[in-house]
């Protein structure tokens, strides 16, 4: 119960004079990227997961997907520590970078335990580890007429109600690429109510899709560093900016004996994060 | 030979002291002069006059009370008084008793005719051990043309060497490559927590209620202590006790009118001054409703009990308001008041108590989230301070200072009914903080001066209702195998109540300066200052909104410590027409904090879970070249300089065999600072073409600021996300600048006291686009990534009417 609402970022102090210009950009080394966040949607029974993996290019250049992955499975963490393999993901088809595992499983299998995702790629191996968390209902969404920066700002109103009890993080995904992220310090096991806009322009007419996923306390601070490090304006409360490393770490030489940890190979990490989450939907169609 | 033990040492000073109070004693009789400085037309004490005695080959200077004192042997001498923008005074005194002698000034303006300003305080004094300090008169402050034609303080302290800021819109200023929360900044000696208006456009001092500045950058005097880089020290005026005055200023972003007079004639005055700056300010910047703006009220009342005594009220209240469209409202500001009572005890043994209240508010109003914060930070502050003219060579100040803070975090509610948010007030924390100084000021020989003296300092963070209490004492955790720090869940709050303390710290801080003259011309100058802070600014330094969420320290989080070396050399060039200063310095600084990677700062209950201890280094070389006299003046400073920080990883603590540490921030190395400017130049030039009509122009050139660019990029959930490598690795293109002048007067009518003046500006003449900030983004509408660059000004020109009747 520390973070204060995210949403402060979203704000410009002074739109002063802004173009674009050309900057040269120091590019690293590509890294291997794991989208690995799985959306469960618990009114189903059965769920064919998909993670997507690309590799990181310079700033300007277009991400390309990574087709060579040699192996990828999730498994259930039994109590003997040993993982018990249940989904075995391959590309779906050559060159998209997506992997799913041809069989659909059960919903219910995800929810409960300790999930592993072990990936191999050109001899590296990559490992992480998480845990299914749920989400809440979006009570009610509507198309607000407000504006914050200009004239065009599209408003909706988001209402949800807070798990009451416990420290609780939301991820909102307003569709456009836009994501939000929310704690629940200072709304404890109320029903809350917000305003969003939209930073893409938007037309009357035009369908809106929001999520509201669960998240643990890594995930949602993965995600906020992802939105803050995104927000075009800088941030006005900006915080300093860092490679966003996520739960995903190479493995290869590690050996659990006997070494504990990772700090002698700072820079050897994938980027991404695996997560299995809950998510609701709702839907709203832009009026004028 | 062996060097002398520490206590030896100690032995040696005192003994040096000793035979310097008694020579005091012995040879011819000695008496006292002593008295007031103060400005003929309307009775306002000068600060820092000088008092010369050119048979005797010495002299003094007048406090910030205008209070002079020196004991001489017997004897008729001739004395020589002289302060910027004032006829000289000379007058012959018979010293055959102890004499009080109050003396009067004439400003040299009101003749219109050429004025050859021969003694001038901006002028450096070779003879005084003090040095780094840079000294602006306000009449110079009004020549220096800035953005919107509003004079200004700050604006004008960063055309001097050592002191930068980062340009537009921004908040602050940094000293010899310290931080903002690093500068002390009193105003009639209380202190000032934002120094700022409107994000950094403007600062808070209304230049026409002013009547002092000094900003010392180095060798600290022990009177000041609490903050580690600077010390900006303002006096305000008394107001006129002879006749009522009025001015004002009629400007293209604010207006201000200033009244001063008499309550009741030569004994009593009033001030009271205010600025306001039109709303909408930005509004041509957006299409909606939004509004900016500021204003200030200056007031001080005087007193003169009689000649022993004087009491002076003095208050300040300023505040800013920035709205979007009243969904995102954020106001901020400072109100002190401020008791002071002078007593002189005798005629060499002159008092000062001050008992001043300082209020810091800031608060943010977030409609979209039905959402509102208020924070800040009160303290009242008691301050004794005496100082013991004991000869014309030796002058002892010391004194006692108490500080109680009180720390508000935050207190959040709801701002509206049908919000969610619910009402909470963060933990407020309670701090006090005392000290006790000596500070000597001694000439040993002939041209060699030295000023000397320590300060104690004890920081008592007091007991507050809610502790959080982490397993080891660690609030912030470091996950060895992702590599990245994470705030700790606490194991416990405990109540400590207020009566305890939570932890206490004790620190000595010795203050040395030399100065050594010669062949009337030339000194060298050199100094050690130690110094210790114990409140931290919670800012992200690259934001250009002022969050000012002070912290104290306590068992999370150490006081700051500096160790400053600097060393210089001074020189008149041409009898005073040119002056030329070179100095160099060296400094060291324990317990800087850093944030942790995606740090959250606004209404955060527990600081230290995002914090680390560092530290921090900077050094750099110091020239400026000053033309004091003719036509022409002004400066040219440069600045050669480095300032970084480093925040190693802590031992991982790993038992089994081998060990480790934590990557830290930047894995641990130096790294620059986001306020290090490797050059940093500035030019400016006052030509007198009639007394009337004056052009001046600055230029500014410096190194660009240090930032972040990305190294690349990678694609999650449909988001081109920036990969960041390590933190300060690039800067924004260089920074630099033009401005121009020119000031006309309005021809007086006789019998008149109206005087007006124009004042016509051109802020960034030649329109140089200085990028503030470059941001790396997707472009909403095509997908495509570019790089943004954000320029606040471009050319603009404005006009300011003046007047003073």
């Amino acid at each position: 119960m520390r973070k204060a609402l995210q949403l402060l970022l979203l704000l410009v102090v002074l739109a002063s004079c802004e173009d674009v210009i050309e900057v040269e950009v120091p590019a690293e080394e590509a890294r291997l990227v794991i989208d690995a966040i799985i959306r469960v949607d618990t009114s189903e029974t059965l769920i064919r997961p998909a993670i997507k993996v690309t590799r990181s290019t310079s700033f300007f250049e277009e991400a390309q997907p990574v087709s060579n992955i040699t192996q990828m499975t999730i498994s259930l963490l039994g109590t003997n520590g040993t993982g018990d393999d249940f989904l075995v993901l391959e590309e779906t088809e050559a060159g998209s970078g997506i992997y799913q595992d041809p069989e659909a499983v059960l919903v219910d299998s995800l929810v409960v335990g300790r999930l592993l995702l072990q990936i191999e790629h050109e001899g590296r191996l990559y490992f992480a580890e998480t845990q299914y968390v749920p989400s809440v209902q979006i009570d009610n969404l509507q198309q607000g007429d407000d504006t914050l920066f200009s004239e065009d700002d599209t408003e909706v109103i988001v209402e949800i109600t807070d798990t009451p009890g416990e420290d609780n993080f939301y991820v909102f995904d307003f569709g456009f690429s836009e994501f939000l992220t929310i704690q629940d310090q200072f709304f404890e096991g109320q029903s809350f109510e917000f305003s969003y806009f939209y930073e893409t322009e938007l037309d009357s007419g035009q369908e809106l899709e929001i999520s509201v996923l669960g998240a643990d306390q890594g995930f949602f601070d993965y995600m906020t560093l992802l939105v803050e490090q995104t927000q075009a304006d800088g941030g006005v409360f900006q915080t300093p900016v860092a490679t966003v490393r996520g739960n995903i770490f190479d493995v290869t030489d590690l050996d659990n004996d006997q070494v504990v940890d990772n700090v002698g190979q700072p820079d050897v990490f994938p980027l991404g994060y695996f997560a299995v989450v809950q998510e609701f939907k709702s839907q709203l169609t832009l009026q004028d | 030979m062996r060097s002398l033990t520490p206590s030896l040492k100690a032995k040696a000073v005192l003994t040096v002291l000793f035979f310097a109070l008694l020579s005091n004693a012995s040879g011819q009789k000695r008496y006292t002069l002593s008295g007031t400085i103060r400005e003929a037309s309307s009775n306002e004490t000068l600060i820092g006059a000088t008092i010369a005695l050119p048979e005797l080959k010495t002299g003094t200077t007048t406090n910030e009370y205008g209070f002079y004192s020196i004991t001489l042997p017997a004897g008729e001498y001739q004395l020589w008084i002289s302060s910027l923008g004032f006829e000289d005074v000379r007058q012959t005194i018979l010293l055959d008793k102890d004499l009080s002698l109050d003396l009067f000034m004439q400003e040299a303006a009101e003749q219109l005719e050429e004025v050859v300003v021969s003694e001038d305080v901006e002028k450096l004094d070779i003879r005084k051990p003090q040095m780094s300090v840079n000294t602006l008169a306000v009449s110079t402050i009004k020549q220096i043309p800035v953005v919107l034609g509003e004079a200004d303080v700050i604006k004008s302290l960063v055309l001097l060497p050592g002191v930068t800021n980062a340009g537009e819109a921004s908040s602050g200023f940094n000293v010899r490559g310290g931080a903002t929360d690093q500068n002390l900044i009193l105003l009639d000696e209380a202190i000032i927590f934002n120094s700022s208006h409107l994000f950094g456009f403007f600062s808070v001092f209304n230049p026409d209620a002013i009547k002092d500045i000094k900003l010392y950058k180095g060798g600290i005097p022990a009177r000041y202590g609490g903050r580690v880089s600077s010390v900006l020290e303002i006096f305000q005026k008394e107001g006129n006790s002879k006749e009522l005055k009025v001015q004002g200023g009629i400007g293209a972003v604010a207006s201000r009118l200033l009244m001063e007079g008499p309550i009741k004639k030569e004994e009593s005055s009033f001030l009271v001054g205010g600025r306001a700056s039109y709303a909408h300010l930005f509004l041509p910047l957006f299409d909606i409703d939004n509004r900016a703006y500021f204003y200030d009220v200056n007031t001080k009342l005087n007193f003169k009990l009689n000649a022993r005594n004087n009491l002076y009220l003095s208050g300040y209240f300023g505040r800013d308001l920035f709205s979007i469209n009243e969904r995102f409202i954020n106001v901020y500001g400072n109100g002190v008041g401020n008791l002071r009572w002078t007593h002189l005890f005798s005629d060499k043994l002159f008092s000062n108590l001050s008992l001043i209240y300082s209020d810091y508010y800031y608060g943010l109003e977030l409609d979209f989230v039905g959402f509102r914060w208020n924070s800040g930070i009160q303290n009242f502050n008691l301050k004794y301070d005496l100082k013991h003219y004991v000869n014309d060579k030796l002058q002892i100040n010391y004194g006692l200072n108490n500080i109680y803070y009180v720390f508000n975090p935050g207190e959040i509610e709801p701002n509206r009914p049908d919000s969610g948010i619910i009402e909470e007030q963060l933990t407020k924390k309670y701090a006090n903080e005392s000290a006790a100084y000596i500070d000597i000021e001694q000439e040993l020989a002939d041209g060699l001066r030295v000023n000397y003296g320590l300060r104690a300092s004890h920081f008592d963070r007091l007991g507050q209702d809610e502790f959080f209490v982490y397993e080891n004492d660690n609030p912030v955790e470091f996950d060895p195998f992702l590599l990245v720090y994470q705030e700790a869940t606490p194991i416990d709050t405990v109540n400590p109540g207020r009566s305890g303390s939570l932890k206490r710290f004790f620190n000595l801080e010795p203050r040395v300066s030399v100065s050594w003259s010669f062949n009337g011309k030339s000194a060298i100058k050199a100094s050690a200052t130690r110094m210790a802070q114990y409140l931290h600014l919670i800012s992200n330094t690259s934001s250009p909104t002022p969050l000012d969420v002070w912290t104290p320290s306590g068992p999370f989080v150490e006081p700051q410590l500096v160790d400053q070396y600097a060393a210089g050399y001074f020189r008149d060039i041409n009898n005073g027409a040119y002056s030329l200063e070179i100095e160099g310095y060296y400094k060291d600084i324990d317990n800087r904090i850093d944030y942790i990677d995606g740090a959250d700062l606004i209404a955060n209950e527990a600081i230290e879970r995002v914090i680390l201890n560092g530290e921090a280094r900077a050094y750099g070389l110091e020239f400026l070249l000053r033309k004091n006299s003719g036509d022409f003046t002004g400066w040219l400073a440069y600045t050669l300089s480095r300032s970084e920080q480093r925040t190693p990883g802590r031992d991982l603590g790993i038992d089994n065999g081998r060990s480790g540490l934590e990557t830290g921030i930047n894995r641990g190395e130096w790294y620059v600072t986001p306020f290090d400017k490797t050059h940093d130049l500035s030019l400016f030039g006052n030509l007198e073409i009639s007394p009337r009509f004056s052009i001046n122009a600055n230029f500014v050139y410096q190194t660009g600021q240090p930032t972040n660019f990305p190294v690349g990029q990678f694609d999650f959930q449909g988001i081109s996300v920036p990969i960041y490598g390590f933190r300060n690795q690039q800067r924004l293109p260089d920074y630099h600048r033009l401005d121009l002048s020119a000031k006309l007067l309005t021809k007086q009518k006789p019998g008149s006291s109206f005087q007006g003046e124009w004042v016509f500006s051109i802020y960034n003449a030649y329109n140089r686009m200085n990028a503030a900030s470059i941001n790396f983004r997707q472009n909403n509408d095509t997908g495509v990534n570019e790089a943004v660059r954000t320029s606040i000004f471009g050319i603009v020109p404005s006009v300011t009417y003046n007047f003073k009747f």
